[in-house]
């Protein structure tokens, strides 16, 4: 099957970063697809070059076979683009805003059935400036949806919310996959990555680090495991400590983290080693490697540094 | 989701009056535009127009301080003073001087040695000039008057528009102004300002993941400004007949054709301007230093006849002054462009600047 979108050598230069760096990428149709990477990575940038909005220096965009320099007002009747701050007009409603911008289109979804997708039909009516950030944040995404796009673009759709908003959007983003949309949003939370994506692609300094789904990404790192210390204030130095364990430890706040592709055996190791230490720790953990580890491993930094 | 085929895009034209209505009303919920836009020039036309209401100058005041002992040449004088439209209050000394420390004293005639004497206040000394002139000549009417010489012939004084028609009040002067006034406001906030601050904040970049397209986008905006100043024309020309009996002297296409002119001049320059800022507060600055000099400067209120050569021969080359010289042309003095060509290539000229730099210097993001 063709893919929905492919993305070629892409490239991007603003006058003191190269802010895109070649990035090449197939997203699915039908599928979730995200691109994680710290703030600065070139995810926003990618996203507005595949949207049309900002001018590639190099490279090829094809989304559903439609390229920008022949079928840019096609391509567009089809996509839905939620932004990373959408700003509207102060004095419109949600509905007078979904049946001004579905004016636009040649489909359109019914203004009902999107308030009610994305529960603002008590706030329909009135002024955008009155909206919370959470709703504002799902009239944006219904704003997307209005035209019934084949792919929706989402950047950063939950930045900003509470727990309960973020929640709320992850389940409009599964309503969105099991219609059959084909789905391509950037996101820094790993959890949201994990959660809600098919497939990622890892990007930092303007390329592609790795891309899979979120399991074959962590599995790629070879230690499904990590044993973490926790220690009352900053961790001590953790050099010594890794000599007579004969393992990696890494220190991350007040926390030492010690991957393992086995921790049935590492855990006895690590206790023996307390013991002969006399380190004056906290709590032991043991949880599965995340898409976090794997970021980690692959910039050696955090995402959220 | 189904899969379509090729779906036609929706009508540019049916866009256009979606995108006119949506602007109308959204420009409607925003009071203080709909109070700037059409209850100021109003307020404005009303106030001044009542508060320097038609027939000639008001009698200017002049007081007098009471003096110790009434005499004839005393009586005689306050009598050329009144026939000389002076209007003469007299005060005991005291209460004089508490009038004169206050400040609210123009002239002031006190008597000093045998005779008289004049003292005029250093903050409103063109009217004190004016009212000391007067007072002077009825000193020595009053004085031929004693002597028993004939009575001393005086120039007939008549108050007139200088296109000897009807509107001759002050409100008729102000009713162009404020119509400039208006198109220039417009330009610089309604367009300028709200395509800085779209930008700023990224309307723009919304609407250009849209398949509408640009430019009836702008079309619609500048449609609905249009609207907005044909309304505001009628309104103020309404008022003005209905206030104060004033109407257009001149040919009504023409003034039409010169509100269109101006319309499209300053909507350009409103499109121009916003090219030069990145931020709502930058281009606030620019409008400002634009709008200040032009609004006190060009002639809107008053003319500015006894300003030095070189603010007047300045404000000659910015667009409101030749532009409402144009207009008092036509609307006061019932004539028609002639003898306007210097304006009315200045303001072709800024018409011109402004749309090539609009056409060249816009931007969506």
């Amino acid at each position: 099957m063709v893919p929905q979108i492919v993305v070629r050598a892409l490239r991007k230069q603003f006058p003191k970063v190269v802010a895109v760096a070649g990035v090449d990428l197939e997203v699915r149709s039908g599928e979730v697809f995200g691109l994680l990477g710290p703030n600065g990575a070139g995810k926003t940038t990618t996203l507005e070059m595949i949207e049309g909005l900002t001018t590639p220096d190099g490279g090829e965009i094809t989304i559903s076979g439609l390229n920008w320099r022949q079928h840019s007002q096609q391509i567009r009747a089809r996509i839905g683009v939620q932004l990373q701050a959408t700003s509207l007009y102060n004095k419109i409603t949600p509905r007078e805003a979904l049946d001004l911008f579905g004016g636009y289109y040649p489909k359109r979804r019914p203004t009902e059935e999107l308030l009610e997708l994305v529960q603002l039909e008590d706030k329909a009516d009135s002024y955008h400036v009155t909206l919370s950030g959470g709703q504002a944040q799902r009239l944006a995404l219904a704003l997307a949806l209005v035209n019934d796009p084949e792919v929706v673009f989402l950047d950063e759709p939950t930045a900003g919310l509470d727990p309960q908003g973020r929640r709320s959007l992850w389940e409009v983003v599964r309503q969105m996959k099991a219609e059959g949309r084909t789905t391509m949003l950037t996101t820094h939370y790993m959890d949201e990555a994990e959660a809600l994506c098919d497939r990622l692609a890892i990007l930092d300094h303007g390329k592609i680090l790795r891309s899979g789904t979120p399991a074959e990404l962590i599995a790629s790192l070879g230690i499904p495991s990590v044993v973490e210390l926790t220690f009352e204030g900053a961790a001590p130095d953790p050099s010594a400590f890794a000599a007579r364990l004969d393992a990696p430890v890494e220190r991350r706040g007040d926390i030492w983290e010690i991957p393992t592709p086995d921790p049935k055996s590492l855990l006895p190791r690590v206790f023996t080693t307390i013991e002969s230490e006399r380190l004056e720790y906290n709590q032991v953990h043991v949880r599965r490697a995340t898409l976090e580890d794997v970021f980690l491993h692959l910039t050696g930094r955090s995402l959220r540094e | 989701m189904t899969q379509r085929a090729d779906a036609r895009l929706p009508n540019p034209l049916d866009l256009l009056w979606r995108q006119f209505r949506s602007e109308w009303r959204l420009y409607v919920r925003d009071r203080s535009a709909v109070f700037w836009t059409f209850l100021f020039p109003l307020l404005m036309l009303f106030g001044f127009g009542v508060i320097f209401r038609s027939g000639g100058p008001p009698a200017l005041k002049l007081v007098r301080v009471a003096p110790a002992q009434a005499s004839p040449r005393d009586a005689a004088f306050v009598k050329a003073l009144q026939e000389a439209h002076l209007n003469v209050v007299t005060l005991p000394e005291k209460e004089a001087e508490q009038r004169w420390a206050k400040g609210e004293t123009m002239a002031q005639l006190e008597s000093a040695g045998g005779g008289y004497r004049l003292r005029l206040n250093s903050y409103l000394i063109a009217q004190g000039q004016v009212a000391a002139q007067a007072a002077s000549q009825a000193f020595l009417i009053a004085q031929a008057r004693l002597s028993g010489a004939p009575e001393p012939e005086r120039i007939p004084v008549v108050v007139e528009s200088p296109g000897h028609a009807r509107s001759s009040s002050y409100a008729a002067f102000l009713v162009p102004g404020l119509i400039g006034l208006n198109l220039l406001s417009m330009g610089l906030f309604a367009v300028g300002m709200v395509t800085v601050s779209y930008r700023e904040k990224g309307k723009f970049r919304r609407l250009a993941v849209t398949p509408l397209p640009k430019w009836v986008f702008l079309l619609g905006q500048i449609l609905q400004r249009v609207t907005v100043v044909i309304l505001q024309t009628t309104l103020l020309l309404l008022a003005a007949w209905l206030g104060f009996g004033i109407v257009n002297q001149g040919s009504y296409a023409l003034l039409a054709a010169l509100v269109v002119f101006g319309t499209a001049t300053f909507l350009a320059m409103g499109f121009a301007l916003s090219s030069f800022a990145s931020t709502v507060e930058t281009y606030g600055a620019i409008s400002n230093l634009a709008f200040f000099p032009m609004m006190l400067l060009s002639g809107v209120y008053f003319r500015l006849d006894s300003a030095p050569q070189w603010i007047q021969t300045s404000v000659l080359v910015l667009p409101l002054s030749p532009y409402l010289r144009m207009l008092r042309s036509v609307f006061n003095d019932g004539s028609g462009l002639a003898g306007h060509a210097a304006g009315l290539a200045i303001l072709g000229v800024w018409a011109a600047l402004s749309f090539v730099l609009a056409v060249r210097r816009f931007r969506w993001v």
